[in-house]
């Protein structure tokens, strides 16, 4: 990331730079014991903290407007800060102004910029909610995400669970909890090596998530099983949703690497809901354990199917 | 809970035999060919977004040494980089993963004789026969007990705490061939000594949730009933991009089973003679300090092993052969039932417990 950004850097360090040779052109240097240091330090330490900040956000975000106004604050600020650490040092005649000028100018001028930076920062966070609503809902915790589907996995499911549970309960309304399955993938990572399998995982979750409402989350589980959370879901709702997902994999032409052939799926969905009655608490292990019965059912159902069919 | 093969019969029958250690390899000696699982290993963890300087960070494996189709590792190497893999955030996944490709994308002799097998029987005596190149990092033992067959899995070599990622692969393996080649719902039941992780969802998932944590021994069981089904021959869908292999080097390969395993088969075949570390020593064809010296190596100690064995043999008499406490005691040279229970609490936690 950082090497999109080498012209601020180069111009931030310019500027420190300038500000240096010109300190030292106009003045003399203090003698040891005129220096304060635990000013040196809050203002040094100061400084270098802006710097620091400057470095993680050039280092995280492409360029674009928000960057340009964050990092031009932070190095307004910066630079204030380094004009005052130089004055610690420096003893600068009276005739001269301007350094003055660039300790109390910089400073406003970049809290503004950093301000104006950080709302359209927030305006861009939401947007990018908006686009990771249905793999997130409640919290965020980017240490779940899962490298393969991009999607969080089972702690944040389970640690969702814990939270929307109470809340269901209170507002009475029934919460559904899909475990979908994907039939016979082990045969896809046999057949076509396990990169082909990662990549069908990540073309399935991204299919089921455009099937999907608003309000709905969906977690890797392990493996090749999916767990989709239906807020305010009843069984009719939710028996719906699956019947949908399940139409749209049936569906989708999976094309492996160098193949021509078109590969189909299907996927086998159990379903559990809390129970809306409030007197009987339902815990996200139990949930879970559920789903994982009721999967098991439809598989052993789709597996009976198959023999019958043969 | 223990291992009665054959020889081990035959061993116990004449009650005068002493059973000679054969060769064995060590936790050094290199093998193990890197291009096999190693690889497949590295390959799936760099396609997780592992960083390859952090996966191989002290195994002095070189990826591109890899190709040139001869590197041997030593299990020390491999427990490394299973060991870097343990350590990188949600990478449990992995073993799992593995095991499902270990006897179906490799295409060795072994696993082709494996993929090849009539039924569950044969399967598992090729696994038996030719464990060292299949999986040398455990020793299998298989022992009926009623009407199930168990297959054990044992450390081979001082895997330390690799030894859960080695029996979440193996475990894997087996039950993805036979689930592949005889019935989608076999129902293998497992146990690990390990109490049950944070990430009991690729259990579920990958083992069908019928595991038994916190159990004495690392195994897993089956139905007789399930030994003699003919198995399907899936050998046309055999992985296209797989490596053509040929292996000059194994047949050449002197020993069957590792370090630890050796021993404890020594300790196993010789317990009616009451094997000290002196005698086992010299048995061993050296002096007790450098038969320490070797444990240590392995990551152990004489009596860990002593008592590993003792606990396998007096769960097996007292609950498969049926003999009495008294009798255990005495076989295992305890002075009386007391002792007997008191070392087996400190082995299991309880005389009465079965596995």
């Amino acid at each position: 990331m950082l090497k999109h950004h080498k012209w601020k850097l180069f111009f931030v360090g310019m500027g420190a730079n300038l500000a240096l040779i010109a300190s030292l052109a106009v003045s003399d240097l203090k003698v040891l014991a005129e220096i304060n240091w635990l000013d040196v330090l809050s203002e040094g330490g100061a400084a270098a903290l802006a710097l620091v900040w400057l470095g993680l956000i050039l280092h995280s975000r492409p360029a674009g407007r928000v960057t340009q106004y964050l990092s031009l604050g932070l190095s307004g600020i910066f630079l204030a800060g380094f004009q005052d650490l130089l004055d610690e040092f420096i003893r600068f005649p009276e005739t001269a102004r301007w350094d003055h000028w660039i300790e109390s100018g910089c400073m406003p001028i970049g809290l503004v910029l950093l301000t104006l930076g950080i709302y359209h920062w927030h305006k861009e966070q939401l947007s990018i909610n908006e686009q990771l609503r249905k793999r997130e809902r409640l919290f965020r915790e980017h240490r779940s995400l899962d490298f393969t589907t991009n999607l969080s996995g089972a702690d944040y499911l389970r640690k969702q669970l814990l939270q929307a549970l109470p809340e269901h309960r209170n507002a009475e309304q029934s919460l559904a909890l899909l475990f979908i399955d994907v039939d016979n993938f082990r045969e896809i990572n046999r057949r076509y090596g396990h990169q082909q399998g990662d990549h069908l995982l990540q073309s399935l979750s991204e299919l089921i998530l455009l099937n999907i409402r608003r309000s709905d989350v969906l977690c890797r589980y392990a493996g090749d099983r999916f767990a989709l959370i239906l807020s305010n879901t009843g069984r009719a709702g939710a028996e719906n949703i699956a019947g949908e997902i399940s139409a749209a994999v049936q569906h989708f032409a999976y094309k492996p690497q160098n193949q021509d052939e078109s590969l189909f799926h299907s996927v086998s969905i159990g379903i559990a809901l809390t129970s809306t009655d409030t007197t009987t608490r339902d815990s996200a292990e139990a949930l879970i354990e559920r789903a994982n019965l009721a999967l098991l059912h439809a598989k052993e159902k789709h597996h009976a199917t198959l023999q019958r069919a043969a | 809970m223990n291992s009665m093969n054959n020889t081990a019969d035959e061993c116990n029958a004449e009650a005068s035999s002493c059973y000679q250690p054969t060769p064995y390899f060590e936790i050094d000696t290199p093998f193990i060919p890197a291009h096999e699982w190693p690889l497949m290993l590295i390959d799936m963890a760099l396609s997780r977004g592992v960083e390859e300087h952090k996966l191989l960070r002290n195994t002095g494996i070189f990826r591109e040494d890899i190709s040139r189709r001869n590197l041997q590792l030593s299990p020390q190497q491999c427990f490394q980089l299973i060991h870097n893999i343990q350590k990188q955030h949600h990478h449990q996944e992995l073993g799992f993963l593995l095991g499902h490709s270990l006897f179906s994308s490799l295409e060795t002799t072994a696993t082709k004789a494996l993929n090849k097998a009539t039924n569950l029987q044969a399967a598992i005596d090729i696994l038996i026969d030719q464990q060292s190149q299949l999986m040398p990092l455990l020793q299998f033992r298989t022992c009926y007990e009623q009407e199930h067959l168990v297959i054990y899995w044992q450390d081979a070599c001082g895997a330390e705490t690799t030894l859960i990622f080695l029996v979440e692969m193996i475990s894997t393996a087996l039950s993805s061939l036979t689930r592949w080649h005889c019935d989608e719902n076999i129902p293998w039941q497992f146990y690990v000594t390990h109490s049950k992780p944070a990430y009991i969802e690729q259990y579920e998932v990958h083992l069908h949730n019928k595991v038994q944590f916190s159990s004495h021994a690392n195994a897993m069981s089956i139905a007789r009933d399930y030994l003699y089904i003919p198995w399907k021959n899936n050998c046309a869908a055999t992985p296209t991009g797989a490596l053509p292999v040929t292996h000059p080097h194994l047949q050449s390969m002197s020993f069957h089973r590792g370090f630890l395993s050796e021993l404890y088969n020594y300790l196993h075949h010789n317990i009616h003679h009451n094997p000290s570390l002196d005698k086992t020593a010299a048995a061993f064809g050296m002096s007790s300090a450098s038969f320490k010296r070797k444990l240590k190596k392995h990551h152990s100690h004489f009596q860990e092993q002593y008592d590993l064995v003792r606990k396998d043999l007096a769960l097996y008499w007292l609950h498969q052969a049926g003999w009495s406490k008294d009798q255990v005691a005495q076989a295992l040279h305890f002075y009386d039932v007391a002792n007997l229970r008191r070392a087996f609490k400190k082995w299991t936690g309880g005389l009465s417990g079965s596995r």
